[in-house]
């Protein structure tokens, strides 16, 4: 079940995926607070989040996996991830500019099965990592 | 009798293999959907049955960050049976909390062993499996790491989650 693969003999180490941006907007928090059930006020509530001692409310480190996911899907085919971890790095606030990068790292076989290797990262417009990690997807031969 | 005492440390350590208990959920399309357009994902596999049809998948898929939020929308209570246990990231950290400090996710991991699409009952048993402190930049952080296996009707695994979080002093 899945939608058209990489092709391993095609994909090498260093190609790039198309680059998704979005500029985050307070709008973005609502609708994923509520398609995901988080409603932590850091995110929700500008007020509670300036009384804690945030300069605003910032968005949450799900919907930065979520969203460089989108970027990786589109690339790898949605159903042929066999992988993906991230480490959250920092918080992502409305208004910033933020960019997908996934970059295959890797071709390799596994009991006869291709698969492809990805560096995957989420950066503002100043270079700064969001969240960093790596997926892993079935392509075919 | 005197109760020996514990350090933090040692009870950290006896976390470690602890269940958090078991979870039954079910994917519906409707949440699916609108989680993707939440992800920023308009892929018409996500939204429309025909494409994920023509596409292979035997529902609609979710997008890779779906497994985070299945239980929000589908953890019927009439399907729960396992016991309701004590939340062991809570226990482990509960402590430190009382102290101050800040909770933050560390890191989260997916293995998928198929796709979840629409139309799946999972069972979801999850268990803690690695908790350890480490001093950093004149504080504490200590992590607990929450591994939970989904299965499907047949026993079948579908997708493994691996929740890194971490208390900051």
């Amino acid at each position: 079940m899945a939608q058209t693969a990489l092709s391993a003999s095609k994909v090498k180490p260093g190609d790039e995926a198309p680059v998704l941006t979005h500029t985050l907007g307070r709008t973005d928090l609502v609708k994923y607070a509520g398609a995901s059930g988080d409603f932590n006020p850091m995110h929700t509530d500008e007020v509670a989040a300036q009384a804690a001692g945030q300069p605003s409310v910032f968005g949450h480190g799900m919907f930065s996996m979520g969203f460089l996911g989108t970027a990786i899907t589109n690339y790898v085919g949605v159903g042929n991830l066999t992988n993906y971890r991230v480490r959250f790095a920092r918080q992502t606030w409305p208004g910033e500019e933020l960019h997908t990068q996934v970059v295959v790292s890797g071709v390799r076989e596994e009991q006869g099965n291709s698969l492809v290797d990805l560096d995957v990262r989420l950066v503002n417009a100043e270079g700064e990592e969001k969240v960093v990690g790596t997926a892993t997807a079935r392509a075919d031969a | 009798m005197a109760e020996a005492e514990t350090t933090y440390a040692e009870f950290l350590q006896s976390m470690i293999g602890k269940s958090a208990g078991t979870s039954k959920v079910v994917v519906e399309r409707g949440p699916v959907s609108v989680f993707a357009d939440a992800v920023l994902d308009d892929n018409p596999v996500y939204h429309d049955a025909d494409a994920a049809k023509a596409a292979g998948f035997s529902g609609i898929p979710a997008p890779p960050t779906y497994p985070f939020i299945m239980e929000h929308w589908g953890k019927f209570a009439e399907l729960q049976t396992g016991e309701e246990v004590p939340n062991p990231m809570g226990e482990a950290l509960g402590p430190l909390i009382a102290k101050g400090g800040l909770i933050l996710h560390g890191e989260q991991e997916y293995i998928y062993h198929r796709p979840v699409v629409s139309g799946d009952v999972l069972l979801g048993e999850g268990k803690v499996v690695d908790a350890y402190q480490k001093e950093s930049r004149g504080r504490t952080m200590t992590f607990v790491v929450t591994e939970t296996n989904w299965t499907d009707e047949s026993g079948a695994p579908v997708v493994t989650t691996r929740f890194n979080i971490i208390h900051r002093s």
